[in-house]
């Protein structure tokens, strides 16, 4: 039998955090004179006394770390769970939401996918928008941690790769390991920092800039007003979070590199090539169409074409333009990169650049080996090896991703919807991107329309994407809960 | 008297290869290919196309169509350029390919047979171009079944036969192929179905002849049992021989625009249906009963994953349309089991325009495109078997998670898969995929819409036909699609036909190299 209670114990801490971060909310609200605070004291007390609760409640001696299962429980309960209180301020708000919605605004902006069921964000409450934002920030520390820290040790869909190795036997692994994790929490702090920073300085007010960097830096994707960035109709801003949507889908892992003062080996890496590579060339694509059917100016096309990839393929899902009335290479380019993702170890989600790298490495492979029947021939990653587990893991894991995709659609099709919404949906939240294609779900619409169900399964299919899949397959095979 | 043209070039080649040879053979480097047996056997399978386009000719001449005259003319074309490959090419004794050469003859053959395959269209009174022509011909050696005719309900006999025809001798060449060149040539894991007899060395022998004309048997008994069928079941005679051979090589090509919606008959339907999905089954498994003394089919897994996939959709989308669309419970299981086993087996027929059925079917049957049938039938698609060991590795992955250091092995059949079976699978499916995204891009880029580019690279590469949308749904066709997409298709088919590398391993600088 698993012992729940450090599990348990770890979820009570994460409750803590977050119950301590809605007094931030509370207190802006409080200032600006709207009667919302309440609602965030209120949920900030519910989560405080669950928080509180489970610290106390599960205190044990034994200092043991983790197991392998009681990991897994703890990853997966540890998202879970401060979605579902998370959402508590979006229900006892005066916008009264109803319980499916508010779950999956919350799920939306933990997972950093950015798909929202408001509308009328103009006009919101200060406290809410804020809430929004932090929601998105905390989960891509979250998920930073989460890639560093969890994923290479559990094997996940190939994340062992990635594991930190120990560079010299000078150095222990627990504070180096600790050490890295300062460093990068204080990088994306910087970053979140030196965004807002920018933004105000290029005429943002200061709320604006400081919710905007903190979802363009999570590649969230929620922000202020209806129209998204084109509120703004700025270029240096565009430009701003533009790159700001790029720093966030680098591995972070290169920050701490960095920081040492390596930066060939930045330069070397060749996920970083693929990541950036990609991304220009369907920009250029874009940018040509929409020269050439809509007529635009070439600067204008090339930053509409640029933020709009850049948002999509690191799944920020901020807005510039509205993409939902371009037809055919656009959104075919557009719906092939929400795949695609970001780099591992970044807030981005979707596929991972390197997953695909090893698999076309494979690939390569295997059509030379058709004509050298007998060789022995290894595909490498970053000039290292490619263990074979490796890659019947990343295979699996796409497996599974593609598996999820199609079953997700095909419910969401069952609810009614028609076929490019199911299947944008279902590989938006997927893939924590944020808007869909089509006129309900376009970057124009909202979330608010779909059935109830459909909500929840969708917040479900964020989770799952965001949890790289097998941390909540593994609960669901049996010999987990045997011994 | 001077030699013709032809013998002349083939001498010119060899000298210049010699010399080619001679060099290398001196440096230590590796030969040139002999692209001698390569073009003999070519000229061989256009000997027989153009004995197969007697039928059509004669069929036309029968029925008092001036068309007949069209296939004469295509078939002397034809026989001449054959006789010329023949003759010029002829290799000293029993002709032995080499790994190189056979990849090169099954690329070029299937590129061949369309090149000619389509002369009778250009020639005919239709008014097609030749890029139509040559999409409508690869179309049909591959089994795909879009078409960019129309009105083929008033068409010539000869040229309905003659699709038909193609259909029929492009399902009886995968199935040989499937069974005599890619075990051998390693290709996406199919070293797995490998014949017992055949040897181990990289050498391409006949050996399997045996097993391929047994193969041959069952797939022309099938078809004459379907076409009888059809026929008591109310067909005329010609309509049922085109459609048994279009069902038994899952081609799709009908005689009809409604394609089998033309007859409201529940008897064809289920004809057709029970035939297509055999069509889809592992072809070595129908003689295997005399090989081995046990029925093979109701044991064999793959055959299972067939039916239970069948099975399944069938039952989701009958009560789709029974609870939704408010059809009969009768109609709706005879339309889903038809349009299912269809698409499943990349047949391509279509009883009803199953797009207007609403999202979930369109996206079931966007999905179901890529599935396919087993390994050695006539189908297209990814294949069950892959899909197996796709499952097999994903579940592997999830039981290493839980216990990192234990040792799993994926099995098939009962038997252990090697891992370099494994990885052929892979690299399968990740070109698959990868080459799905690739086409449906470029044809965006030529102007065509989201939805028929993706569809349209879907249903091509898996050989099914028909795709979704307005433009080449099922109750459209590919007419209005590009020049340029035309022949992007036609090459999307050849690819997913011939498994993707075996066409691919032609573009790597290794292959020329040695």
């Amino acid at each position: 039998m698993i012992d729940f209670r450090p599990v348990l114990q770890i979820i009570g801490w994460i409750l803590c955090l977050l119950a301590l971060s809605m007094t931030v909310p509370a207190a802006i609200d409080a200032m600006a004179g709207s009667g919302q605070w309440m609602a965030f004291i209120a949920s900030a007390g519910i989560t405080l006394v669950a928080g509180l609760g489970l610290v106390l409640g599960t205190r044990t001696d034994n200092r043991k770390p983790l197991s392998i299962r009681q990991a897994y429980l703890a990853a997966g309960l540890g998202w879970l769970v401060p979605c579902l209180f998370a959402a508590l301020p979006f229900s006892l708000s005066s916008l009264d939401l109803s319980a499916s919605d508010a779950f999956f605004e919350a799920t939306s902006g933990i997972t950093t996918t950015g798909s929202t069921v408001l509308s009328g964000l103009d006009t919101l409450a200060p406290g809410l928008l804020l809430w929004r934002g932090l929601l998105q920030w905390l989960g891509g520390i979250g998920i930073i941690v989460m890639a560093l820290a969890v994923l290479p040790v559990l094997n996940i869909g190939g994340m062992q790769m990635f594991r930190v190795e120990v560079v010299s036997a000078r150095e222990r692994t627990a504070p180096r390991a600790a050490r890295i994790g300062s460093t990068l929490i204080s990088v994306y702090v910087g970053l979140t920092a030196l965004l807002a920073l920018a933004l105000w300085a290029a005429g943002m007010g200061r709320f604006d800039a400081i919710t905007h960097a903190m979802s363009t830096i999570a590649t969230g994707g929620f922000s202020n007003y209806d129209r998204s960035m084109a509120h703004f109709d700025s270029a240096t801003m565009d430009l701003i979070v533009f790159v700001g949507m790029i720093l966030g889908g680098m591995p972070f892992l290169l920050f701490f590199t960095l920081a040492q003062g390596d930066w060939r080996r930045v330069l070397r890496d060749q996920q970083v090539h693929w990541y950036l590579g990609l991304m220009a060339l369907g920009s250029i694509a874009i940018t040509l169409w929409l020269i050439d059917v809509r007529h635009f100016q070439p600067l204008t096309a090339l930053r509409h074409a640029a933020f709009t990839v850049a948002s999509v393929m690191t799944g920020t899902g901020l807005v510039t333009l509205d993409y939902s009335d371009w037809a055919g290479m656009p959104v075919a380019i557009l719906f092939f990169l929400t795949f695609v993702g970001g780099c591992a170890g970044s807030t981005a989600a979707g596929i991972k650049v390197f997953r695909f790298q090893l698999l076309f490495a494979n690939a390569v492979v295997q059509i030379r080996q058709l004509l050298r029947p007998h060789a022995v021939m290894v595909p490498s990653f970053n000039n290292k090896p490619i263990p074979k587990d490796v890659l019947t893991s990343v295979m699996g894991f796409i497996f599974v991703y593609a598996l999820a995709f199609a079953t997700l659609s095909m419910m969401l099709a069952v609810l009614g919807l028609d076929f490019v919404t199911a299947l944008s949906a279902s590989a938006s939240a997927i893939s924590n991107v944020g808007p869909g294609l089509g006129d309900l779900i376009g970057p124009g619409g909202t979330f608010a329309p779909l059935p109830d169900l459909a909500k929840i399964l969708l917040a479900g299919g964020m989770l799952f994407g965001r949890l790289e899949m097998f941390i909540l397959l593994v609960v669901f095979v049996p010999s987990f809960w045997r011994d | 008297m001077s030699s013709p043209p032809w013998v002349a070039g083939m001498n010119l080649w060899t000298a210049t290869r010699n010399r080619a040879n001679s060099r290398a053979d001196s440096r230590g480097e590796a030969r040139l290919i002999d692209f001698r047996p390569v073009i003999f056997v070519n000229g061989i399978l256009l000997i027989v196309l153009a004995a197969a386009m007697a039928v059509p000719a004669a069929v036309d001449w029968l029925y008092d169509d001036k068309d007949w005259q069209v296939f004469v003319m295509a078939g002397l074309v034809t026989l001449l350029a054959g006789l010329a490959m023949v003759l010029g090419a002829r290799p000293e004794g029993r002709p032995e390919l080499t790994t190189r050469q056979a990849f090169l003859l099954t690329t070029s053959a299937w590129v061949f047979m369309a090149a000619f395959g389509a002369l009778p269209f250009t020639f005919s009174a239709l008014k097609v171009s030749y890029t139509d022509s040559f999409f409508e011909a690869m179309s049909g050696l591959t089994t795909t079944g879009s078409t960019i005719l129309a009105g083929l309900d008033t068409m010539p006999h000869g040229i309905l036969l003659w699709r038909a025809i193609l259909h029929w001798l492009g399902g009886i060449g995968i199935i040989v192929m499937a069974v005599a060149i890619l075990p051998i040539l390693r290709i996406g894991g199919m070293q797995l179905f490998k014949m017992e007899s055949s040897d181990k060395t990289d050498k391409v022998k006949p050996r399997t002849s045996q097993v391929a004309s047994g193969i041959v048997m069952v797939y022309v008994v099938l078809t004459i049992l379907c076409g009888v069928l059809l026929w008591l079941a109310g067909m005329t005679p010609f309509e049922a021989v085109c459609h048994a051979m279009a069902t038994l090589s899952t081609g799709g090509f009908s005689t009809s625009d409604a394609s089998a919606g033309h007859w409201n008959s529940a008897w064809i339907h289920w004809i057709l249906t029970i035939f297509m999905a055999i069509g889809g089954a592992t072809f070595v498994l129908f003689i295997s009963p005399w090989r081995r003394g046990r029925w093979a089919i109701l044991t064999d897994s793959q055959i299972r994953w067939y039916l239970h996939f069948l099975i399944f959709f069938t039952i989701v989308l009958t009560l789709w349309q029974w609870a939704v669309n408010d059809w009969s419970p009768g109609d709706a299981l005879t339309h889903s089991a038809f349009n299912v086993v269809s698409v499943v087996t990349t047949t391509g027929f279509a009883s009803t325009d199953y797009s207007l059925w609403g999202g979930l079917p369109q996206v079931i049957f966007f999905y179901l495109t890529f599935i396919g049938g087993c390994t050695g039938s006539t189908s297209g698609g990814v294949k069950i078997f892959r899909w197996e060991v796709l499952f097999a590795m994903a579940g592997v992955h999830l039981k290493r998670l839980l216990h990192p250091h234990g040792v799993f092995v994926i099995d098939f059949n009962r038997q252990r898969i090697s891992d370099a079976v494994v990885d052929s699978v892979l690299g399968f499916v990740v070109m698959y995929f990868l080459t799905f995204a690739v086409f449906a891009l470029a044809l965006t880029m030529t102007g065509m819409d989201f939805i028929s580019s993706i569809t349209g690279s879907a249903t091509a590469l898996s050989n099914v036909g028909p795709g979704l949308g307005d433009v080449i749904g099922p109750a459209g066709n590919f007419k209005p699609v590009p020049d340029l997409a035309k022949w992007l298709l036609s090459f999307e088919m050849m690819l997913g036909r011939l498994e993707l590398f075996t066409v691919l391993v032609l573009f790597s600088r290794s292959f020329w190299r040695g």
